[in-house]
């Protein structure tokens, strides 16, 4: 063995480790039997799988998929003009990118309690409204679909603003000069030029944002108040008060190959990958 | 003493030191000791106590078992210990190394999920029933007045399947430990009915809410409740006159213990009545100990949240665990319910 490839040994390892191993288990637990009180029993059977085929649980699915896909949306119309901004300005572009970064600077659970005491009835949002007089009894901000969409775009911003900021900074300049030559407003420049350039920074940043919230269930769950069900809680309960582990598991696998068979699907029409 | 003499006995002193100490390993729930619990016990007893917390059952369940989780004493809920007995878990406890077991108060001294306390101890209790503000007229005393209109937003119930369902099989007059899937979709259609009510199915982080008057009444269990009345002057909690479901948390020692008499002298100390006294006062939590109770201050052992009269507490009933087509359907039942659009 090349000397080089010794360097890849710490990178395989914690593949084997931390990823092969434990899919491997959550892979057997899903063609296991559910035991009577928690944990996996034998004999081996597809019945997890089967069950999957339930409209309550596709149901859940697509719910999750249309919030997921929600909340990519919403995250890439307020990160593109963000990024743009950052690319294009020239003083303070490092104090810009910090501020993106900084909310990371504390845990996940704490900024959405955060969001708990901003959106409840006596919270700031509501108080403020109404000592304006333009509320006079509290809106229902919280436990609803609405505020479980704000919390994903809240949450996963950061993940769409980064990508689609390092694609416009390598954006040559130029060409925007050659396309106002030719004629081009600036609005037909950003959508003719900037964007379709921009396309693989959108891309990376939609998958970064839309996988993690399709499995989200920290912000369904304190945000939703337990009203709202997506594919993570379903899974989160399944090892919880459910105690149904393999099943639990199969929606786990299930949800990760749809993901990936559509990463894939992508990436092969992208020519990325020739598999 | 040359110094080859002194070498050899500087492993014995080793010994002396607190690595040689033995180990008591301690699984509990959150907030459920004194803060002098364990330092006490350790300072008396010579031993050192690694102590550890959980937030629910299922989280405890999932490492003991195993059967080599490492843990010696753990605090399982009533109904846990016949799967837990079931499935070897469980030591049986010695009633000779427990001199301390008749302070327990009558009704825990033969209680119905363990009549001869041969699996656990019973360590403190609560009840499920209704948080509300004072202000609503007139007062609730049923889980069928959960259902008015009146409180539409203003309403949470407990996101816990067994809770949940129990009250509105408990509404329609139903038993709730019933098997009967007709019974239990009946209480489905009580809880859909109820659905468009509700604000969200919230477990503790309800109390905040409920202090500030955010949630006018609350499925909610006493012991939480009286954290919030304690804040909250204008909160009463209410026993459900259809009946409401009793819980108590059970000390046992594991089968996969290697220190059983040091486990069997941790249960007997917390069987000690200033020990279960300082515990329930502290937590503000009811103790099954009946000489501890004795010693708590009068407002305290008075208190009808925590300690109600016997006549209310005979409405209760102990949830059994439910057989697994039993269990696994109250799982679907309550997908339905959590992904029912409103």
């Amino acid at each position: 063995m090349k000397l080089r490839s010794w360097f890849l040994v710490p990178a395989w390892f914690w593949l084997a480790a931390l990823f092969a191993a434990p899919f491997a288990i959550i892979l057997s637990y899903s063609f296991l039997s559910r035991g009577v009180y928690g944990g996996i029993e034998l004999p081996w059977t597809w019945e997890s799988y089967t069950r999957l085929f339930d409209p309550l649980y596709l149901g859940i699915f697509l719910h999750s998929a249309i919030l997921a896909a929600g909340a990519t949306l919403l995250c890439l119309l307020l990160a593109f003009p963000a990024a743009l901004f950052i690319s294009r300005t020239r003083r303070h572009k490092y104090l810009y990118l910090q501020l993106v970064m900084l909310p990371f600077w504390t845990s996940f659970l704490v900024r959405t309690y955060a969001w708990l005491f901003l959106l409840r009835d006596t919270g700031l949002i509501n108080t403020a409204l109404q000592a304006v007089g333009i509320t006079h009894s509290p809106l229902p901000l919280l436990y609803n679909n609405g505020a479980v969409l704000l919390g994903l775009v809240y949450g996963y911003l950061p993940f769409m603003v980064l990508p689609i900021y390092a694609t416009l900074e390598r954006l040559d300049p130029t060409l925007l000069e050659a396309a106002a030559d030719l004629g081009a407003r600036p609005w037909a420049a950003l959508f003719r030029v900037v964007v379709p350039l921009s396309r693989p920074g959108i891309a990376a940043g939609c998958i970064l944002v839309f996988i993690p919230c399709l499995g989200a269930y920290l912000t369904p769950d304190l945000l939703g108040g337990g009203r709202i069900v997506l594919v993570g809680n379903l899974v989160q309960n399944q090892f919880t008060t459910s105690r149904d582990w393999p099943f639990g598991s199969a929606v786990s696998l299930v949800l990760m190959a749809l993901v990936t068979l559509a990463l894939w699907r992508y990436l092969r029409r992208q020519g990325e990958i020739l598999v | 003493m040359n110094r080859r003499t002194f070498l050899l006995g500087a492993p014995g002193l080793a010994a002396c030191g607190s690595a040689r100490r033995p180990r008591l390993n301690v699984y509990n729930w959150s907030a459920y000791v004194a803060p002098d619990t364990i330092p006490s016990f350790e300072a008396e007893f010579g031993v050192r106590v690694r102590y550890a917390t959980y937030e629910s059952n299922e989280e405890m369940l999932a490492k003991v078992l195993t059967g080599n989780s490492g843990w010696d004493v753990v605090v399982p809920t009533h109904n846990r210990l016949e799967p837990m007995s079931a499935y070897g878990l469980l030591a049986p406890l010695r009633h000779d190394w427990l001199p301390h077991l008749a302070n327990l108060a009558p009704q825990f001294q033969a209680p119905a999920w363990d009549p001869q306390l041969r699996w656990g101890v019973p360590y403190m209790w609560s009840a499920t029933g209704i948080v509300y503000n004072r202000s609503i007229m007139p007062p609730l005393t049923r889980w069928a007045d959960l259902w008015d209109v009146r409180l539409k937003g203003r309403l949470t119930m407990l996101d816990d399947p067994e809770d949940m369902l129990g009250a509105c099989l408990k509404k329609l007059g139903l038993p709730f430990n019933t098997t009967s899937p007709q019974d239990l979709r009946r209480a489905e259609h009580e809880a859909l009915v109820q659905k468009p009510l509700l604000r969200a199915y919230l477990n503790a982080e309800v109390r905040d809410q409920l202090v500030a008057g955010d949630v006018l009444a609350a499925q909610l269990w006493s012991t939480t409740a009286q954290q919030a009345i304690d804040s909250a002057a204008q909160l009463a909690f209410a026993y459900p006159a259809e009946g409401f479901p009793l819980y108590c948390d059970c000390a046992v020692v594991l089968r996969e213990s290697r220190r059983q008499r040091l486990a069997h002298q941790f249960l007997d100390y917390l069987l000690r009545a200033p020990v279960s006294a300082a515990v329930a006062q502290y937590t503000s939590t009811a103790t099954a100990n009946g000489a501890a109770q004795s010693l708590l201050p009068a407002t305290v052992r008075d208190n009808p949240t925590l300690y109600p009269p016997p006549q209310i507490i005979r409405r209760g009933e102990w949830p059994r665990t439910n057989p697994p087509a039993v269990q696994r359907l109250i799982d679907r039942i309550w997908t339905e319910i959590k992904a029912a659009s409103v």
